[in-house]
């Protein structure tokens, strides 16, 4: 792999990245500023036999996410049958009372996953994270694929590797499909939100209006986009990349200002396709991502393909005996954080930080999860010209229509600081491509 | 006519214009600039009275920095260029990457002319750009609409910047032309007497170019 | 039981117009267990785009928007309630009794809450409602009702920890004290007999049925009260809520008139 022409081009497709504007915005001393996602060419590859694993497990997952998230909004059986506790329902964050007893069309909550992986040194793959609200990062290998495709053929023309750029496609038919009549928007908190390349570049790519809020308007029980002559033209499927709370401010926060307001009382109705749906946040925490494996079990009746990183509960006193006896050997993850936040290594705490940190744990169980920290395989980058060894994970994304798919490829994002296991692109990470080979 | 929002159409306009004011800016900078080398050290006055824009540089070193780079000067290349940035960003399913693509790679090139010891050089490729960026506006945009905005954007402001700088009758003459057979095919609400009121002012023998300006600034409708 | 005619007017006046007038109204009684309401009529000014629906606490809402410039805001709503039909509510959605065991934005107990709810003894074979009468009382004899020293932003502990307060404030600590005990509990806003603004109150869920409290006047509802809507806190029961377009002053009266309608029954 490291000998391949694709290699030597590393630099011509970071800049024609660069020329195309595959950017995300950070704010830093308030000031917003662009930044480019740094790109390694040599990606990460997948073979067909171990991708039809992954996409049977993640199929398994996404469906097991969907049933769930119906299941709490509607009759509560998982609840019932002690399967979840209720806490971990109704003290979350991520749950929104006002779904209650709202159905969206086609009975479809996750619409697009972005489900984080790793591997094992074992090559074990790990569920790491479900991001079953916004998740964002498709875009970048589908424009990188295009560009390393122009920079180098002849690798193109070696392996044999599924098309990636398809991605448009599969979320147009997912789109299409739960749309109740009318056009399809794209809905961006606006040019200064971090992902807005990637919301503008899904909008050419699959031909859906990219909007903000101030351009969609309710009235009666239907959504319309004003036309530039002042004619309203029905808009059947929202597409929104605006977060639950900032998406109607008489349902929601009240305060938001790129939301519409009533929104949500027309998606009650059924009179327009929200997706991701509002209210998914209760099933991708990390505290209900302990409960996964038992969820798959409990709707589907079948055993998970894929296992999750292993999870203690605090909030089980069994659990939290463990934790405090190994507390050096694990990761202690804030339920309520996000982004490579709130996540703390037992044994790099200091013993002021440890005895402070098992009081919190000790008073407040329920916000934290332990996990074993996992032996990364590690993956190789070109720093400055030499092979060096990087933490990794992949998102896969599995979207729901008729049938769930899995888009064969993934956003492969490293650390760039050989000490840290945080891959975010907000804390300067990079990213690869993924490719699955179809032979 | 697809659907488009009142926030893009003023967009497209607006990209049209400003990346016809940075184009028609670096061309008659890039004059005065040869001028400056060795001759008229103070040409950058008429350069400012003719564009109406206020002299506030102290020399003539002062002004190719400010005029050219300097991103706090409201007047600045650099300025008109990052607003026709700033638009060209939020247009990107209207018009495709690829034409959003010469403004970010002339963005690119601004600043690296800012830095270098021959900015005329790196200036030529803005130029080199946004002429890049027009032909792909031409040959890529499906919308007739949308191609049609941005290029009455395009007109509108070579008209006023050529009242302003007070060319002959002829350049006028063509450039009303051009405006008056391109805004009927958009969406664009104009006021309909202003076109034949602009080809009065151009044909009359003693031309009123603060009447031009004046006409050409209010042609859109608020 | 009692026959009530009920009248809630409400006018909303901006000293300058307004527009792009968006609102939603939780202001609608409905028929339940307890009571029964008759000659329901509602009229709502400006009314350019109307709809009705049900939130996910199964209270009626009117919503609308108005495009157009306007000076005021008004309804009015009149009708007729069958009251004290029963002395509970059936719980149609048992399977969301659990998230009314759970603080909310309004009721998070803080170290006064907690202190006094803690003071309180109480002992294993009370019941639940058991407990929240006597949770109740020592409220009602700890807090004094005064108008005007707290605001509808006001929290439980904040209300609590200044020791005076409206209805909103005794509802809202009783439920934060209930709910520090997993007690299910929920606010519901009403209109209460005679003359004023409108009320709130508490409900406990005991066996599958939702049993009203009203800690401001220290008793157990009867037919005296005619119930809204009920949520949370609150924030799931703001009768008006609306965002306009327009820099203005606006002045809001309210007026509710509960009367008996006496030889009907």
């Amino acid at each position: 792999m490291k000998n391949m022409d694709l290699c030597r081009h590393t630099d011509t497709v970071n800049e024609l990245l660069a020329r195309y504007g595959v950017k995300f915005g950070i704010y830093k001393n308030n000031e917003f500023r662009e930044q480019l996602f740094p790109f390694d060419a040599v990606p990460r590859v997948i073979g067909k036999e171990e991708f039809a694993y992954l996409e049977k497990g993640l199929k398994q997952r996404v469906m097991a996410l969907n049933c769930f998230i119906r299941d709490i909004y509607g009759e509560k059986q998982i609840v019932r049958d002690h399967v979840v506790p209720e806490e971990f329902i109704f003290a979350s964050s991520g749950y929104l009372a006002q779904c209650e007893g709202v159905l969206p069309p086609k009975g479809i909550y996750a619409h697009i996953a972005g489900i984080d992986l790793v591997q094992g040194k074992n090559d074990e793959w790990y569920i790491l994270e479900d991001n079953l609200r916004v998740p964002s990062g498709a875009s970048y290998p589908m424009i990188a694929r295009d560009l390393c495709r122009r920079s180098s053929p002849s690798t193109f023309k070696e392996y044999h590797i599924e098309d990636n750029r398809n991605y448009a496609q599969l979320l147009r038919n997912t789109m299409d499909y739960v749309n109740t009549g009318g056009h399809t928007v794209i809905l961006t908190p606006g040019r200064y939100n971090a992902a807005y390349f990637e919301h503008s570049y899904l909008a050419e790519k699959t031909g859906a209006h990219l909007v903000t809020g101030n351009q969609l308007i309710v009235e009666k029980d239907h959504l319309y986009f004003i036309d530039y002559s002042g004619k309203k033209e029905k808009v059947g499927a929202v597409y929104r990349r605006i977060s639950d709370e900032y998406l109607d401010p008489m349902n929601f926060n009240e305060e938001s200002l790129i939301g519409i307001p009533h929104i949500y009382d027309i998606f009650r109705k059924g009179n327009v396709a929200l997706l991701n749906a509002p209210g998914n946040g209760v099933a991708d925490d990390k505290g209900i991502y302990y409960f996964v494996p038992k969820m798959i079990r409990y709707y589907l009746d079948e055993e998970p393909i894929l296992q999750n990183a292993p999870t203690y509960l605090p909030f089980y006193e069994q659990d939290m005996e463990y934790v405090l006896e190994h507390f050096d050997d694990l990761v202690l993850k804030d339920v309520a954080e996000a982004g490579g936040y709130g996540v703390v290594f037992g044994n790099k705490m200091t013993k002021e930080q440890k005895e402070n940190f098992i009081e919190l744990l000790k008073s407040e169980p329920r916000r934290f999860i332990a996990q074993e920290v996992i032996d990364f395989k590690d993956i190789d980058i070109l720093d400055n010209g030499e092979w060096v060894p990087r933490k990794a994970d992949l998102r896969a994304f599995v979207l729901m229509g008729e049938e769930p798919v899995v888009w064969k490829s993934g956003l492969t994002r490293f650390s760039r600081n050989p000490d840290s296991f945080i891959v975010n692109s907000s804390q300067g990470g990079g990213f690869k491509d993924t490719w699955v080979l179809s032979r | 006519m697809g659907i488009i929002s009142v926030e893009n159409t003023d967009r497209l306009y607006w990209l049209g214009r400003y990346s016809e004011r940075v184009y028609t800016t670096i061309r008659l900078f890039s004059d005065s600039f040869d001028e400056m080398i060795d001759s008229y050290f103070d040409s950058y006055e008429l350069f400012c009275k003719r564009l109406d824009i206020p002299n506030i540089y102290t020399s003539s070193e002062d002004f190719i920095a400010r005029y050219c780079f300097d991103p706090k000067d409201p007047n600045s290349i650099y300025s008109n260029l990052t607003r026709a940035y700033d638009n060209c960003i939020t247009l990107r399913e209207e018009i495709g990457s690829e034409c959003v693509s010469y403004i970010q790679l002339a963005m690119y090139d601004m600043n690296r002319a800012g830095v270098s010891e021959a900015p005329l050089i790196e200036l030529q490729k803005v130029v080199d750009n946004i002429l890049a960026f027009w032909g792909m506006v031409d040959d890529s945009i499906d919308s007739e609409n949308v191609r049609n905005i941005i290029k009455v954007g395009k007109r509108v402001e070579r008209l006023d910047l050529y009242g302003r700088l007070r060319l002959d009758a002829e350049k006028m003459e063509r450039e009303v032309d051009r405006l008056a057979g391109r805004i009927p095919r958009t969406c664009l609400k104009y006021r309909k007497e202003a076109l034949p009121r602009l080809k009065e002012l151009v044909e009359s023998s003693e031309i009123d170019y603060y009447g031009i300006v004046k006409e050409v600034e209010s042609i859109l409708e608020e | 039981m009692k026959e009530l005619r009920f009248e809630y007017s409400m006018k909303l006046e901006f000293e300058t117009p307004v527009e792009k007038h968006r609102f939603t109204l939780k202001c609608v009684p409905r028929s339940d267990k307890r009571q029964k309401i008759l000659d329901l009529n509602i009229d709502v000014y400006p009314k350019e785009f109307l709809s009705t629906d049900e939130d996910s606490f199964g209270n009626q809402c009117i919503y609308g928007y108005s495009e157009g410039s306007h000076d005021h805001f008004s309804v009015l709503l009149t009708g007729r309630a069958v009251c004290g039909l029963s002395s509970s509510e059936e719980d149609a959605k048992e399977a969301r009794t659990g998230l009314f065991r759970y603080q909310s934005e309004y009721t998070k107990p803080g170290p006064e809450i907690t202190a006094f709810t803690d003071s309180i003894r109480i002992t294993d074979d009370m019941t639940d409602l058991d407990r929240a009468i006597l949770y109740m009382k020592a409220l009602h004899n700890r807090f004094c009702y005064v108008p005007g020293v707290t605001t509808i932003d006001t929290t439980a502990e904040e209300a609590f920890a200044g020791g005076r307060g409206v209805c909103q404030d005794y509802a809202h600590i009783l439920l934060s004290m209930c709910r520090m005990k997993k007690i299910p509990c929920r606010y519901v806003v009403g209109m209460l007999m005679g003359e004023g603004l409108s009320h709130a109150w508490v409900e406990i869920c005991q066996d599958g049925v939702w049993i009203p409290l009203d800690p401001t006047n220290n008793l157990i509802v009867d037919d005296q009260h005619i119930k809204i809507s009920s949520g949370r806190d609150y924030k799931d029961c703001i009768i008006n809520q609306g965002i306009f377009v327009g820099r203005t002053v606006q002045r809001q009266t309210i007026h509710v008139l509960v009367s008996e309608l006496n030889g009907r029954l």
